[in-house]
């Protein structure tokens, strides 16, 4: 199973390497909307660990933000 | 939102050098300059922190159209950690003090530069990832690092 994987990801990556590269962009940024996070125009934070903080106590779990 | 696209990269490596900003990109959005195929939303910028070349910044992002008040200017002139930007032509990540890389001065040694554009080495972008031990960086590890292993294999072949 984990060589398998291995293998679709290396051809993926062999294809990625393939294509120009403005195609390889527009296949890579792509907008999802994402609660709470999206929803300011502008955040500044002093300290890393401060925004940090900021993501655990305000984004849903399911966004991946949070270090536990 | 309009999508970031390569031409907005273009755009931006124009503006940021006749300014004469020092910046990589960083996190997925470098991975993804250097040919690592994954999806994301926004670009991340490493910035030196030294008072001059957040300056810099300010203007470039001015001129590349970011709608920044006064006091967000001011903000980004200072250099604070970390600012996100949904006020300009593509979402926009500006890190001064990344997890996992101790000075901008090693990371910009490190530098790849890859369609005329100053793109963070693939071992700083992982160990920023490593470092920042969030759910979202944990998985993304496991595509990484054979990605870096590719790169390997061909500067090495």
């Amino acid at each position: 199973m984990a060589n398998a994987e291995q293998n679709s990801e290396w051809e993926d990556f062999k294809a990625a390497a393939r294509r120009p590269i403005e195609q390889h962009v527009r296949n890579s940024f792509i907008h999802t909307y994402k609660p709470v996070l999206d929803d300011a125009e502008y955040r500044s934070f002093d300290t890393m660990e401060e925004y940090r903080r900021w993501c655990k106590e305000n984004l849903p779990d399911w966004l991946g933000y949070s270090r536990d | 939102m309009p999508t970031f696209e390569f031409k907005n990269a273009q755009e931006l490596g124009r503006v940021f050098e006749t300014h004469g900003v020092r910046y990589l990109f960083f996190g997925k959005s470098g991975a993804i300059l250097l040919g690592y195929s994954d999806t994301t939303q926004d670009v991340d910028l490493y910035i030196e922190k030294r008072r001059e070349n957040c300056e810099r910044v300010a203007a470039g992002l001015l001129e590349l159209g970011s709608r920044l008040t006064e006091q967000e200017q001011k903000e980004v002139r200072r250099g604070k950690a970390f600012i996100q930007l949904r006020n300009g032509p593509f979402d926009l990540d500006l890190i001064f003090a990344p997890d996992g890389v101790e000075r901008f001065e090693d990371a910009w040694e490190r530098r790849v530069e890859r369609h005329g554009l100053p793109i963070a080495n693939i071992e700083d972008i992982i160990g920023s990832k490593r470092a920042a031990t969030r759910q979202r960086d944990r998985e993304s590890l496991p595509r990484l690092l054979p990605f870096k292993f590719k790169n390997w294999l061909e500067k090495n072949k």
